[in-house]
């Protein structure tokens, strides 16, 4: 008979926090049994007082996903492809800190990491430090929550307010399925590292970001060209201190770069999408065009399909990235109606699709989404469905395993 | 007296630079004319829906709108005397933080069509950031 031993915790009027089991208290053996129970007590914001006693067995099923870019927490349309590929919309803890930056839907749960600062934004002016430094970032508190998640155990993880700049109370996060945890420094820590099972990095040329950010600002009060070019010059030495060297470590990365159908072209409308892809990833294989391994260019506009301009330019083939094999497709161009999207999806291989046209659905349910029609769209949600496919394997594997030990 | 003319940012073949991190072409824009009087774009979005329904939320983009003007204008004025020192750096990067923190709100209103206070407000009606802004 499997015995479990049971944590609780005191709920008085502040939040509990429960211990992290040692991990060799369990074995794959033991049924585990949850006992589970939350007050909510409170609509006071942010205030939670509530109480979650879990036992939990060393071989939970939480998958971690690292995703790092450089544009806050607001992923939206990356997270919203991703959690809409798994079903559900991602929405923010319902009727907690309004100003939470955490997103739960029923499979995914997606944790900012700008939760984890140490430095509040006054912290940071007195000492000096932009976000982007390590020095702003508890990242013995990231190491231990995700730690803890990953292993089913509830976390209160603090709060970034991003409007006032502070440190708000924390918030009670549950272990979900597949746990998301995005922003500047995912892969910065080697501990956290070792914890994804798979990590993503988006990385944005000068120009690009540039072009994005003049979009974003030009119509606040108060920015102009000049500023918003201030502020990328101001932050380029941090962030190619701190952030930039991330990508070696990441499993995927996603390259946006400015066109090259258009010669001299300088407004970033048009964009080349490179879906950079590491070889012998665990539960990962790598999206190819035609085959497997050999470079291909690639047109699609001609005879069967008509394209309008610029067009769509695709090429394949394997490469070496900070010395890892790695595979990279591309895409130049954008799509212009639904017919080249289906075109373009029936040539790719290895997309881990569960149905023929469902990269095609999946891009035409968010339509609306900005990078729809070009490889940024395309490769966000065909990430998405390898990320699908790995929880898919790892969880497989996982309850196969206690099937073979009790066959022993 | 007033009319409302909706137009859509786009012209016909000319596409918005597609970023993932900022809203599509599909943004309309609604001008009042009212006695010669322009009212600015931007609180008209709230005219086409989808835009935001509670105080809070309006006070929220008001406050960002205006912590960016403040904090560009701090950062400046600090920045004149070293571009590479430390202060100079991080008061940009607090430009990018709520600009940042702007955009993504106003991401949230187009994208999720609804106000991010729903849930909070459904339980805690009573609140001032909850009162619904009317037109």
């Amino acid at each position: 008979m499997a015995v479990c031993p049971v944590y609780t915790t005191q709920s008085l009027n502040s939040t509990c926090s429960v211990s992290t089991p040692s991990k060799t208290h369990f074995s794959s053996h033991h049924n585990h049994l949850v006992f589970y129970r939350t007050s909510k007590r409170t609509s006071k914001r942010g205030g939670s007082s509530s109480c979650v006693i879990t036992c939990s067995a060393g071989d939970s099923q939480t998958v971690v996903i690292g995703l790092a870019a450089d544009s806050g927490c607001g992923k939206s349309t990356f997270m919203r492809r991703l959690t809409s590929v798994f079903g559900g919309a991602a929405e923010p803890p319902k009727g907690g800190n309004p100003d939470s930056n955490t997103l739960i839907s029923d499979m995914t749960t997606v944790i900012c990491l700008d939760d984890y600062h140490s430095l509040d934004r006054t912290g940071r002016k007195e000492k000096g430090v932009t976000a982007l430094d390590p020095r702003a970032n508890d990242f013995d508190l990231m190491y231990e929550q995700v730690k803890a998640l990953k292993s089913g155990i509830a976390v209160d993880k603090p709060i970034y307010n991003h409007v006032s700049g502070l440190l708000d109370p924390p918030e009670l996060i549950k272990p979900p399925k597949i746990l998301v945890i995005e922003g500047l420094h995912p892969m910065f820590d080697e501990r956290v590292r070792d914890l994804l099972d798979f990590s993503i990095y988006l990385d944005i040329s000068n120009e690009v970001k540039f072009a994005w950010k003049i979009q974003r600002d030009m119509a606040e009060r108060g920015h102009s060209l000049e500023s918003i070019k201030a502020s990328i010059e101001a932050r380029k030495p941090d962030f190619d201190a701190f952030i930039d060297p991330q990508k070696q470590y990441a499993d995927a990365v996603i390259e946006v770069l400015p066109t090259q159908l258009i010669p001299d072209d300088n407004e970033g409308k048009v964009l080349r999408v490179r879906l950079i892809m590491k070889e012998g990833v665990e539960h990962f294989s790598p999206v190819y065009l035609f085959d497997e391994g050999s470079t291909i260019s690639w047109i699609p506009c001609g005879r069967k399909l008509t394209c309008s301009y610029p067009g769509i330019k695709f090429s394949y083939g394997p490469d070496t990235y900070f010395g890892h094999e790695v595979s990279v497709l591309e895409m130049d161009g954008q799509f212009d109606r639904l017919d080249e999207l289906i075109y373009v999806e029936s040539h790719l291989s290895n997309l881990s699709t569960k149905f023929y046209g469902e990269v095609t659905q999946q891009m035409l349910k968010h339509a609306d989404f900005p990078g729809s029609n070009n490889g940024t769209g395309l490769f966000q949600t065909i990430v998405g469905l390898k990320i699908r496919d790995l929880y898919e394997q790892i969880t497989a594997s996982k309850t196969a395993a206690p099937l073979q030990a009790t066959k022993a | 007296m007033a009319t409302l003319r909706l137009h859509s940012l786009t012209a016909t073949s000319e596409k918005i630079p597609t970023s993932p991190f900022v809203p599509s072409s599909r943004v309309l824009s609604a001008s009042f004319h009212c006695n010669e009087k322009r009212v600015s774009r931007r609180m008209t979005i709230n005219a086409v829906g989808g835009g935001a329904k509670y105080k809070g939320t309006q006070m929220r983009e008001k406050q960002l709108s205006e912590m960016i003007e403040k904090k560009v204008t701090e950062a400046k004025q600090v920045c004149e005397g070293d571009e590479t020192s430390d202060e100079c750096r991080v008061a940009w990067d607090e430009v990018e933080e709520v600009s940042q923190a702007k955009a993504n709100l106003r991401l949230r209103l187009e994208v999720e069509k609804k106000d991010p206070l729903e849930s909070f407000c459904l339980e805690n009606p009573e609140t001032e950031e909850c009162k619904v802004y009317d037109d």
